[in-house]
């Protein structure tokens, strides 16, 4: 994909539910190859701009282009092109990987699934997980499968919500490699969410910092964390999360 | 609609529901366990072989809109339960297109019912399935449709309530049984149930069913109002799904399942 192709815009988004303002007015443009990082403390509407941005929840205000397509009207064509994974979301159960992975390559509308399956497997070093039932996997097994589900398709953007929560550090870590890989060697755009501001800084080159759903500061972690004063995005992170925490008191 | 998506759906659901032992038992054990029921009852207190006619070809026809229902709303809680709903989102895949795989799962339970409730009326008690005669062909259409509709209600119901709606899968028509008369005209019911009972596009049905086994006739005009009437419901069940889809997305009840 050609460098600098805008893969997402999202204009003026507004959403509130009941008398919570849980995003006002964020926006946010992606171009191909970026990796874009979404933090800020729980509450500051990271995953409700997620689920706007794939189209699960409809804004009240605002405008999401996603590879080019307007949502909701362009959910489906958009979704071809679009992979998705997050930590906290158990596979189907009943199925074993093999199938589930069949199972959305379908829906991915993937030519010759069987061996782009045994591909993304082999890819991720998961090939011996193929027979098992999703139900049995370990966290850090399903996060990789769940990892390959999003890249069957050859998306053009991965979005990953918290992708190495509750993961050991060793699994975590192999996870960010993989995650690495599919940036620099497949040009995959990767847009996360994460409380893990070490990973953020890692697989990262640019964070959108959100305060009650709003935009405070967006650009490469390192520009992020000098205009913000900080040691470091943690201590950044911290500050906000313990100012909430005050708001909330 | 992309057929290949609706084909995986039905596989994945199909596949689902052949490992969940609780599918088994709805779909296999409840109609012959009903059809042997209802046929011992026939022969122990009927007087020939009418009231076996009668109590097996309602069994079949009650557990044939029971299992259109069952697959459609257990389908959709299979994904529930899995925490799935999150995943086929960010998918290609459309609402219709679930939709339509729900149904086509819904018909061949229907088939695997008919099957064997008829197989334990033919072969335990000599009574053939088409016995009501040609009065079965509409009367099975009116049915699925109204069965349909009940479908979309309670998947619209799980979209905002999640897996407590799952009472509503299986107890919607366990509560409209003995209000439609499957097996006795609404007279036997008490008097002041009789009006609700008209009310139910199924009892015009069952109504007629029982007319073509007493006499061999079609009543048409029994057909003609159950049709309207489940036309009826079908239209106020696309209206609440579509509602609740639009109220899903503006509410954010996707986070209820994940």
């Amino acid at each position: 994909m050609e460098e600098g192709t805008e893969v997402l815009r999202a204009e003026g988004l507004h959403k509130r539910f009941g008398a919570t303002r849980a995003v006002q007015g964020v926006s946010l443009r992606i171009r191909a190859g970026e990796r874009v990082g979404i933090v800020g403390p729980n509450g500051a509407g990271k995953t409700t701009t997620l689920l706007m941005l794939l189209g699960a929840v409809s804004p009240d205000a605002g405008t999401v282009d996603l590879v080019g397509h307007r949502l909701p009207g362009g959910r489906s064509e958009a979704m071809r092109r679009v992979g998705f994974a997050a930590g906290y979301l158990p596979l189907p159960d009943r199925l074993t990987v093999l199938e589930t992975l069949h199972f959305f390559a379908e829906l991915y509308g993937v030519e010759r699934p069987g061996a782009r399956v045994g591909a993304v497997l082999d890819e991720l070093s998961i090939r011996h997980l193929a027979g098992q039932h999703c139900e049995s996997l370990s966290s850090g097994q399903a996060t990789l499968v769940g990892i390959a589900k999003a890249v069957l398709h050859h998306p053009r953007l991965v979005v990953l919500d918290e992708p190495t929560a509750s993961l050991d550090p060793d699994v975590a870590i192999r996870v960010r490699d993989r995650l690495e890989l599919l940036n620099a060697e497949h040009d995959v755009t990767l847009l996360l969410t994460s409380h893990d501001m070490r990973e953020v800084e890692r697989l990262t080159d640019r964070v959108v910092f959100l305060r009650d759903g709003q935009v405070i500061a967006d650009g490469h972690p390192a520009e992020v964390v000098a205009g913000s004063g900080h040691a470091d995005l943690e201590a950044m992170f911290l500050a906000e999360a313990a100012r909430r925490r005050e708001e909330q008191v | 609609m992309n057929g290949r998506r609706v084909r995986a759906m039905v596989r994945r659901n199909a596949l689902a529901q052949v490992r969940n032992p609780g599918h088994w038992f709805l779909l296999i054990v409840l109609p012959i366990v009903d059809a042997l029921l209802f046929g011992s009852i026939g022969v122990a207190y009927g007087d020939g072989d009418a009231p076996v006619r009668l109590l097996i070809t309602g069994t079949m026809l009650f557990h044939l809109i029971w299992q259109v229902t069952l697959a459609g709303s257990l389908g959709f809680l299979e994904e529930v339960w899995s925490r799935n709903v999150l995943n086929l989102i960010a998918t290609p895949l459309t609402e219709r297109e679930v939709l339509a795989s729900l149904g086509l799962v819904g018909l061949a339970r229907t088939v695997v019912t008919v099957v064997l409730v008829g197989g334990v009326g033919l072969g335990f008690y000599a009574v053939a399935p088409e016995s009501a005669g040609w009065v079965l062909v509409p009367g099975v259409l009116v049915l699925l449709a109204f069965g349909w509709a009940v479908t979309l209600m309670v998947v619209g119901l799980t979209l905002q309530y999640g897996d407590s709606a799952e009472v509503f899968s299986w107890g919607t028509l366990v509560l409209l049984m003995p209000l439609s008369g499957v097996f006795y005209p609404t007279e036997s019911l008490p008097a002041v149930l009789e009006p609700v009972a008209r009310a139910i596009p199924l009892t015009q049905v069952f109504d007629a069913a029982r007319e073509g086994l007493e006499t061999g006739r079609v009543a048409w005009g029994r057909l003609a109002i159950g049709a309207a009437g489940s036309a009826v419901s079908l239209a106020a069940a696309t209206w609440f799904i579509d509602r609740q889809l639009r109220r899903f997305r503006r509410e954010g009840w996707v986070t209820r399942f994940t």
